[in-house]
């Protein structure tokens, strides 16, 4: 679904979310009709639970989007293995094989991207622009953050990945 | 590398958290004295030594390099003992446990945590490993390198570890243009130079590239890689001219030692991997 120039895209687990309650919604009227009344706010609130994940999906990419062409700007090329706790905050570019995805059905997905010299956890905080599966060769830009913010190992916030042609790679 | 200064930062460490669990039962210990003595008050108040106990537990786990984020949550829980009213009973049961809980996170923070970086820092010394085993092994051959080209050894390997590549390139090669450096150190700086040029620019290995000759090996934090893998022997001699310039650092420049515990992990990385 698109918003402006925004591609908004919800997750599995806010559909689920939407798609049980409107099911127990639906299911309770039937059987105690004494909530009937109720619907006039509770069949709202239901499509809150779709319109809030929504927002807030449209509002992370729209940030996201603004700060793409400033880390197109600063991002400096390095290899994955010489990133370090020096390097805590410096927007950095990084080029792989992504290894491993999860948790992308809550819009938060984290990739495992390796190069030559070795791999690292690439954390995102919204959905990428393209659907980055396994083995997909891919061009990261992000911040070097630690894992859980005050501890934990370097990790990349993500702001853009995309994939990258294997032929025009090599 | 005074092993007086090591003792008191070590010490009032060890006290800081001896501390934690004399607060934490002492503060509930003493509210059940008090209350059975017939001085009776709200014994949520007793919880205020677990409370405080909670904090220097947080302020320890904070100052260690790795962070327990277990150990730094707990004020929340000790804040919340405090404000909440409870009956007698459950109130000292729930501040018993508590206080065992802090125990032994304080006693699991001194085992796993590590000592805290004030002590460390304070000792200006690197924590016992193979980097320091290794940084030891080449006291004698670097020990003769001027401060001046020790700081620039020091300077290069930061500000490679920054990713600072250019930075890194020029350094290296304003001290290959100083003279009385030892030879293995000059190679050093040229690889690195190299290395850091290449990646300022990401450009991929050359087909040739700089190598340390078969005679620096005793000199090697890492062993050379038979010559059929070229793509590991590259990154095994950037990795041995990175090591070898921070330990020429170490040795020749005692002010950049504070800057050189910062870049430990790196070091640690580069010789372990």
């Amino acid at each position: 679904m698109k918003i402006g120039t925004i591609d908004v895209k919800v997750s599995i687990l806010s559909i689920g979310v939407f798609v049980f309650f409107t099911l127990l919604l639906v299911g309770t009227s039937v059987i105690n009709p004494a909530i009937r009344p109720q619907l006039i706010w509770l069949i709202p609130c239901l499509f809150m639970l779709l319109v809030i994940p929504i927002a807030l999906n449209y509002m992370s990419r729209r940030q996201y989007a603004d700060l793409a062409p400033e880390y197109e700007r600063e991002a400096k090329t390095v290899r994955v293995r010489l990133i370090n706790e020096n390097m805590l905050g410096k927007i950095v570019r990084i080029e792989g094989v992504v290894e491993r995805v999860h948790l992308q059905f809550l819009n938060r997905p984290q990739y495992s991207v390796a190069d030559r010299t070795g791999s690292i956890s690439v954390k995102m905080f919204t959905s990428p622009d393209e659907d980055v599966k396994v083995n997909d060769i891919v061009e990261v830009l992000g911040q070097v953050i630690r894992r859980y913010m005050v501890t934990g190992e370097p990790v990349i916030n993500c702001v853009v990945i995309r994939k990258i042609d294997r032929q025009q790679k090599s | 590398m005074t092993a007086g200064p090591e003792k008191p930062g070590g010490k009032r460490v060890l006290y800081l958290e001896a501390l934690v669990p004399l607060l934490a039962f002492g503060s509930t210990l003493a509210g059940m004295l008090l209350w059975n003595a017939g001085i009776q008050f709200e014994i949520q108040y007793a919880a205020l030594g677990g409370f405080l106990a909670s904090c220097l537990l947080a302020f320890l786990a904070w100052t260690r390099p790795r962070k327990d984020i277990v150990a730094l949550s707990t004020p929340i829980y000790g804040f919340i003992f405090f404000i909440t009213p409870i009956d007698y009973t459950g109130g000292v049961v729930l501040q018993l446990l508590y206080a065992c809980g802090l125990t032994m996170l304080a006693a699991r923070l001194h085992r796993r945590f590590g000592t805290g970086a004030s002590a460390r820092s304070f000792r200006n010394e690197l924590a016992a490993g193979p980097l320091k085993t290794y940084i030891e092994s080449t006291s004698d051959p670097l020990s003769a390198i001027d401060p001046v080209a020790g700081h620039h050894a020091a300077a290069a390997f930061t500000s490679f570890s920054e990713g600072d590549y250019q930075q890194a390139a020029d350094l290296s090669h304003a001290a290959i243009c100083r003279d009385g450096i030892p030879e293995p150190v000059v190679r050093a700086f040229s690889i690195l130079r190299q290395h850091a040029e290449l990646l300022d620019r990401n450009l991929p290995r050359p087909l040739t590239y700089l190598t340390f000759p078969a005679e620096n090996a005793a000199l090697m934090a890492k062993p050379l890689p038979g010559s059929g893998d070229p793509d590991r022997e590259f990154l095994t001699m950037m990795d041995n001219a990175l090591l070898l310039l921070y330990s020429a650092g170490w040795h020749a420049s005692a002010e950049d030692r504070p800057l050189l515990l910062v870049s430990q992990g790196f070091a640690e990385k580069l010789l372990g991997s």
